[in-house]
């Protein structure tokens, strides 16, 4: 399998979360790497690296939809909770010995990209609404620029 | 695990959040001399250091965030607030008995590096942005009362 390349259909253009999701993606792509070159150990690391930074970008994404006040906020939840579920049913069966990471990488690989360019895009619309300091980078621009020119 | 090198991407730009950073990995490495010993008491004694260390930093960081404005401020928390019930399920089994040095590190080292690069990189503009407007209203007492009271 080839590398993902970050696209359009991923972007939502909330800078944070394009940032976390562009993370998720690197550590599929890293995924890849290693199980290309047949190293066990490092596919081991590499998955324990992405469900950990991904239940982390769940956490800050569902705050994010409460703020906003997204009505479908639990849904989206029980999406999230599902792939928990997954992640640590997977987690057992790994400590119990079983071999788990061919089926663990697809459902990151398959699961998480969907999610990513299907579901997080129908929060978007919401948070940029209900966050009015969301266009950050124009409005710091503007303000660092007033800084600089009353206060150098 | 060998030592956590300080490498420049891991510099956010704020110097005093940089510094705090260091110090964290410093405590990393230090819990990492601690497992080679493996003293249980030195271990108990270094992570009990590196937990209130790291909960003063993450408290005086989401100060930063409140001060300046940062929207996405309940997210980081959110974060934050899972890495602690993390690293409170490990010093739980540890107490118990649990052999989880080699697990805490590996997960310590991962966290640490992908909080940095990705979550704090996000808020490191209006923080920078912030600071300096404060800076240059010759307020910059705030910063020093923070560090004080989040340090004592």
């Amino acid at each position: 399998m080839s590398h993902i390349e970050w696209s359009d259909k991923f972007t939502t253009g909330i800078n944070v979360i394009d940032g976390q999701h562009k993370r998720i993606i690197h550590y599929i792509n890293q995924l890849t790497d290693a199980q290309k070159l047949n190293e066990p150990a490092r596919v081991g690391e590499v998955l324990d690296d992405l469900t950990d930074y991904t239940l982390s970008h769940f956490a800050f994404e569902e705050s994010l939809m409460d703020e906003a006040r997204y009505d479908a906020a639990e849904i989206h939840k029980q999406t999230h909770n599902a792939f928990r579920d997954k992640i640590s049913n997977y987690q057992q069966r790994y400590g119990n010995g079983e071999l788990v990471e061919k089926e663990l990488f697809e459902l990151l690989n398959m699961w998480l990209l969907d999610h990513i360019a299907e579901d997080d895009n129908s929060y978007v619309p919401f948070v940029k609404k209900n966050f009015p300091s969301i266009n950050l980078d124009e409005k710091q621009g503007w303000i660092k620029q007033k800084i600089k020119e009353f206060f150098k | 695990m060998a030592h956590i090198q300080w490498d420049e991407q891991l510099n956010t730009g704020i110097q005093v959040i940089d510094s705090q950073h260091r110090r964290i990995v410093e405590y990393i490495n230090s819990l990492y001399d601690a497992s080679l010993t493996h003293n249980r008491t030195d271990v108990e004694q270094v992570l009990q250091n590196l937990v209130d260390y790291t909960l003063s930093h993450f408290a005086f960081e989401e100060s930063l965030m409140e001060e300046a404005g940062y929207p996405f401020i309940n997210g980081h928390k959110r974060v934050h607030e899972l890495f602690v019930k993390r690293i409170n399920n490990f010093q739980q089994r540890f107490k118990i008995g649990d052999d989880i040095t080699d697990e805490l590190l590996a997960a310590l080292k991962s966290w640490l590096i992908n909080h940095i690069k990705s979550d704090d990189n996000d808020y490191t503009d209006t923080v920078l942005t912030n600071m300096n407007y404060v800076n240059t209203q010759q307020n910059s007492g705030w910063l020093s009362r923070s560090l004080k009271h989040f340090f004592s």
